[in-house]
């Protein structure tokens, strides 16, 4: 009933989607994976009426559409909930629900809160959802903001007098798992009323959950799968292109670390609601992984170890020596670089130069008494520019006008540059394509090489495994298990999880 | 100028408790006040004493509770005091033009000014929104058309409006204060109307309160930011009506002094300047707050120049205290 | 040259179409002399601007530089006679301590500045009033003559206000593009999270800015003293507005990390060729504030730079 014909759509300088086709029919889940950046969410946005397709056409029931905008893809019963939370937080779980669609209760100019209050309660109940309509938003877990969220895309049903095609986009990240189960028999329940597109990274909930599975790389659907035919490592194959094997995260170039010498220590370390009682060395050489699920307290020890956040108990040692004074100021001066995870806030400032990014952090080298050597800078940026092979016409390009990938390579620049030999990499890897990641992999071999430690947040579990001598499990803010994976003999992916959840 | 982020859970012990805080914060500060002043100078509580506290602050509430709005959506409005002067002026004209007494055809010059307001709304909502101008500018230089198409219309002078019946705003006492603290009592109520029970009134919030997922939504944005800077120059022109009554002349620095004073008392209510949070009574809280200070400094007989520098402490200290620091990464 | 190219200089552009035309209709408004005269006129509310600058470079606004000023003019006034010329350090310390607390208030207590700075601002008016017993003072015109008369000399044809100003952008200016406090300003002002986990020590930066700005403030204020020979805790009332105004048209927006001091000179520029061209173009008085409102919005509207604003607040 809906279908996608060869759509195509392009972007200054990248062809997001090749000729895609795509069709759901009435009550089918179809689950759709692929790498990041390949073309995923920009299918996405094109189903729901964000991004306007620059070739073929979209059909709803055999009528060609186009839709300018997602009010107007809702009107034909395509409906979205956002893998980001999309309640507006300081509302009532009933505007939200109704939101941009309260007239149906205004009479007169009034807005009658019992009628919206009771309808919310009706759309509530669809998602099994016991709560006052009335509350506001900001006091709901994020499992219940989840399902209010179905709930308000389900309102579509009394508006619509066609079918639903409702986009899941990674509903699961920020649940546990009894909450996913939970979604997964509701969203079974509902395709009596409705067709789901289901994404996710997760590939075991994409198999258990989907009736067909297309697969995506490099903006093109590469393979569509039944749910009896699907196989986990041919799906993995197709969506990277080649298998993932010890040549991707340069597992060949793992080299044993010095266990002689550690250069962060952590111990029994805990920062009030967020971990407690982790402890762990960092030693030169070292890919330490932190695992765990959102919430785990992963980010927590990276920001504890770049004196962000002041442990509450136990000692951090940089270098054989606690902080004097817990800021990022005296981190960065004792070599401690952080690659974060918003690369596009945290890691670089958008609106600065290639030079200027780079010597951010290390200011005082490039000035005397204050005065800064712009000239000095410059060779720098150009030095590293050559060494990374970052893509930029000049040291002049503001950064935020780079790809994702020489963003990351910059801001790797920015600390090694600086001599930093911690690294405390928060999903480095988040939203690269695929050869910017390996150009990552390298990047992490070579500063092990160099006696650098690195504490990563990987972007997937795969990753984890493939770059790290030595894995940390946490779940809820607790040290779960260690493993070691020297090269050959790494955990498997069932080891990690088994203890994550 | 201030990111925030969202907490990650709400809802325990401590922050319900906070939250609390929080929300009566500036009816304990205002309460304090007056428990304070009262004791100085047991005159501070009497039915004078407040009449004139009151219709002091009629004017401003109503400015203030215009911006109030503006600023829930997260914008801010700095035109009121040339759209004030505008209203006022505008009124003055048609009055005297109609007549020149409520008890004939000029009492159309009433509606005619609220429409000028809104008029001057409309158009400083289309300049921010049409042209994409932050509205701090847009409103800004809003702000100077205003007061020069006053300065226009007057030619710097002042007209004085002298109908016994439109003063009586001011003359008329029941219960010991003057009409015009009930009419701007009456125009908070249509304020809270507008606030909790019209699609509009919570829209502001939506739009406050995350404007794109607003927008995700299929809210259409722009025309709640056109329509929210228009209901601010309605109540901007009951502002400058009430203005005109108590003084009974309409001038270009009718508007003179009306835009700090108003977001002054708007944020010492507790109202953020990042949008989303407060309301009218928080408003409403923060201009008494205000004036009580103005007035009470006089009663017990501290001289003027006091008034300000604690209004500033006052100032900061609401904010401090109804700034939840948890949930912010930083402010500018 | 593409239209993206183009943006930085829109501010420039504006500014000499404007004078182009005000020349055209009225060739007397491009003689140099009145031209020097015109500038040296608003040398400070330059100055002004020029603290404005820092303020809202790290994406912040200073709300009480006016009363800061008040309070310089009255400061310098009664202190005169006792310090002489050392009363320029008083004041001047003065206007960095006010600064200096507005960003503490701001970065520790996190108000924001537009509450912070207005609050302050309240302060140092209830300050200037006290000083000032409520009257307009008059400085000592010998002692004035003696410690300041310097300020509003000729040589060479040039005023010795614009050479102060001149001096003050050009600190201002290597401050903002040569030193590494310039730079930290322009990465709290463009990214603020980002400067702070690249290790800067962004609160004590963001106090600093205020301070300057309070600085220039106590500048501007204690060169108006000295020119009208005077203090009164509402002698540069009206200014803050045009500072700001200067500001924003030279295309320095709110949102911080992008423009300049620079931009500023050119922003000052452009508010002055307004004002003064609606006096060459014979423009009604009562006028005059009306076309200048219209002007600015246009102005504005030329001039911002609107690719990095995802919403229009």
């Amino acid at each position: 009933m809906y279908q996608l014909n060869k759509v195509d759509k392009k972007f200054p300088g990248v062809h997001a989607l090749k000729a895609v086709d795509f069709k759901i029919g009435r009550g089918e889940i179809v689950g759709l994976i692929g790498e990041n950046g390949a073309g995923k969410s920009t299918l996405m946005k094109v189903i729901y009426g964000a991004y306007q397709p620059d070739g073929g056409t979209v059909t709803v029931d055999g009528k060609t559409v186009r839709f300018q905008n997602p009010r107007q893809a809702m009107d034909h019963g395509i409906g979205m909930v956002f893998q980001e939370q999309s309640l507006i937080t300081n509302l009532t779980v009933m505007e939200n629900i109704f939101l941009g669609f309260e007239r149906q209760f205004v009479r007169f100019g009034v807005i009658n809160w019992t009628a919206m209050a009771e309808a919310a309660r009706h759309q509530l109940r669809k998602v099994k959802l016991d709560i006052d309509p009335s509350t506001v938003t900001s006091k709901l877990s994020f499992a219940q903001r989840q399902l209010v969220e179905l709930a308000k895309v389900l309102t579509l049903e009394e508006r619509i007098d066609g079918d639903l095609v409702i986009l899941l986009d990674e509903p699961t990240s920020v649940l546990a798992k009894e909450e996913v189960e939970l979604l997964f028999s509701l969203v079974r329940e509902l395709t009596s009323r409705a067709s789901f597109i289901f994404v996710s990274h997760r590939m075991d909930e994409v198999m258990e959950l989907s009736d067909r599975i297309y697969v995506m790389k490099d903006g093109e659907v590469v393979d569509v799968v039944a749910h009896d035919a699907a196989n986990i490592d041919a799906i993995q194959h197709k969506m990277v292109g080649r298998e993932v094997d010890k040549q991707y995260y340069r597992e060949q170039k793992q080299r044993p670390y010095d266990g002689s010498k550690a250069l962060v220590r952590f111990d029994r370390v805990g920062v009030a609601g967020k971990f407690n009682d982790i402890s762990f060395d960092l030693h030169p050489g070292e890919v330490l992984c932190l695992v765990g699920t959102e919430g785990s307290g992963r980010e927590a020890i990276l920001r504890t170890i770049f004196g962000l956040e002041k442990p509450g108990t136990g000692t951090v040692e940089i270098k054989g020596r606690p902080f004097e004074r817990t800021n990022a100021q005296e981190a960065v001066a004792r070599g401690v670089g952080y690659v974060p995870r918003e690369r596009k806030v945290e890691g670089i400032v958008n609106g600065m130069n290639v030079y200027e990014n780079m010597t951010l952090s290390q200011m005082g080298n490039y000035a005397s008494k204050g005065v800064l050597r712009i000239g000095e800078e410059k060779a720098l940026a150009e030095e590293w520019i050559k060494r990374l092979s970052i893509k930029t016409p000049d040291v002049y390009k503001d950064c935020g006008g780079l790809s994702g990938g020489n963003q990351q390579k910059v801001v790797l620049a920015k600390w090694r540059s600086g001599g930093s030999d911690i690294f405390l990499l928060d999903h480095p890897t988040r939203g690269l394509d695929i050869g910017a990641k390996e150009d990552v992999y390298d990047m992490i071999r070579e500063m092990c090489d160099d006696g650098a430690g690195i504490v990563l947040v990987a972007d997937t579990l795969e990753e984890a495994i493939g770059l790290s001598h030595t894995i940390l499990v946490l779940k809820d803010g607790k040290f779960q298990k260690r493993f070691a994976g020297p090269p050959g003999d790494k955990p498997s992916l069932y080891d990690l999880v088994h203890h994550m959840i | 100028m201030a990111k925030t982020l969202t907490a990650d859970k709400a809802g325990t012990g401590f922050s319900i408790r906070r939250e609390t805080l929080v929300k009566w914060a500036p009816l304990l500060v205002l309460i304090v006040l007056c428990a304070f002043f009262a004791v100085m100078e047991p005159r501070f509580l009497s039915t004078r004493n407040f009449a004139r506290i009151l219709i002091a602050a009629s004017p401003a509430l109503m400015v203030a509770i215009g911006v109030t709005f503006v600023i829930i959506m997260g914008s801010i409005d700095l035109s009121m005091e040339g759209t004030v002067s505008v209203c006022a002026v505008a009124f003055a004209f048609c009055f005297l033009w109609l007549g020149g007494t409520l008890a004939s055809w000029a009492w159309l010059a009433l509606p005619f000014a609220m429409l000028v307001g809104a008029v001057l709304g409309f158009v400083n909502g289309l300049i921010h929104v049409k042209l994409r101008i932050p509205s701090f500018m847009a409103s800004l230089a809003m702000g100077f058309v205003g007061t020069g198409l006053a300065m226009v219309m007057t030619g710097g002078d002042r007209i004085r409006i002298e109908d016994a019946l439109f003063r009586s705003l001011l003359t008329e006492r029941i219960l010991g204060f003057p009409l015009m603290v009930y009419v701007a009592g009456v125009f908070l109520l249509v304020a809270w109307f507008i606030q909790t029970r019209t699609t509009l009134g919570r829209n502001f919030y939506a739009v406050g309160g995350g404007e794109d997922l607003a927008i995700a939504s299929g809210l259409n944005v722009n025309r709640v930011r056109v329509l929210g800077f228009t209901v601010a120059g309605v109540f901007f022109a009951v502002g400058a009506l009430l203005a005109v009554g108590r003084i009974g002349i309409a001038e270009t620095a009718t508007g003179n002094n009306f835009m700090f004073l108003s977001i002054t008392a708007v944020v010492v209510g507790g109202t953020a300047l990042w949008g989303g949070v407060g309301g009218v009574w928080n408003t409403l809280v923060g201009v008494l707050i205000v004036f009580v200070i103005g007035n009470g400094m006089v009663v017990i007989g501290l001289p003027g120049y006091v008034q300000d520098g604690v209004l500033g402490i006052l100032v900061i200290l609401a904010v401090i205290l109804s700034t939840d620091r948890k949930s912010i990464s930083f402010v500018k | 040259m593409s239209v993206e190219k183009l943006k930085p200089y829109f501010p420039w552009i504006t500014l000499t179409m404007l004078v182009l035309l005000v020349g055209a209709f009225n060739p007397s408004f491009l003689n140099p002399a009145s031209l020097v005269q015109l500038v040296a006129d608003i040398v400070p509310l330059f100055i002004m601007a020029l603290g404005m600058t820092f303020a809202i470079y790290i994406g912040g606004i200073d709300l009480s530089m006016q009363q800061v000023a008040n309070l310089v003019t009255v400061v310098a006034t009664v202190y005169l006679v006792q310090y002489g010329i050392f009363v320029a350090v008083l004041c001047i310390g003065a206007g960095f301590a006010i600064g200096a607390i507005s960003g503490w208030i701001t970065t520790r207590q996190f108000v924001p500045s537009f509450v912070a700075t207005l609050a302050m601002g309240f302060i140092a008016l209830s300050g200037a009033r006290f000083l000032s017993g409520e009257r307009a003072l008059s400085m000592n015109a010998e002692a004035r003559d003696a410690s300041f008369g310097w300020m509003f000399g000729n040589t060479a044809g040039v005023p010795h206000e614009l050479a102060i100003a001149g001096l003050l952008l050009a600190v201002a200016w290597f401050l903002q593009t040569r030193t590494t406090f310039g730079r930290a300003l322009k990465a709290v002002g463009a990214g603020e999270l980002a400067a702070v986990a690249s290790g800067l020590k962004v609160d004590r930066i963001k106090i600093l800015a205020f301070a300057l700005s309070g600085t220039f403030a106590a500048i501007a204020g204690l060169m108006f003293s000295v020119k009208l020979s005077g203090g009164d805790a509402n002698l540069a009332n009206g200014f803050l507005i045009l500072a700001i105004v200067a500001v924003l048209v030279g295309g320095t927006p709110l949102t911080g990390g992008v423009g300049g001091v620079i931009n500023t000179l050119v922003g000052t520029l452009i508010v002055v060729v307004i004002r003064s061209a609606m006096v060459y173009l014979d423009v009604d008085a009562t006028k005059q504030q009306m076309i200048f409102g219209i002007i600015l919005i246009v102005a504005i509207a030329m001039t911002i730079d609107r690719s990095k604003m995802r919403i229009v607040k």
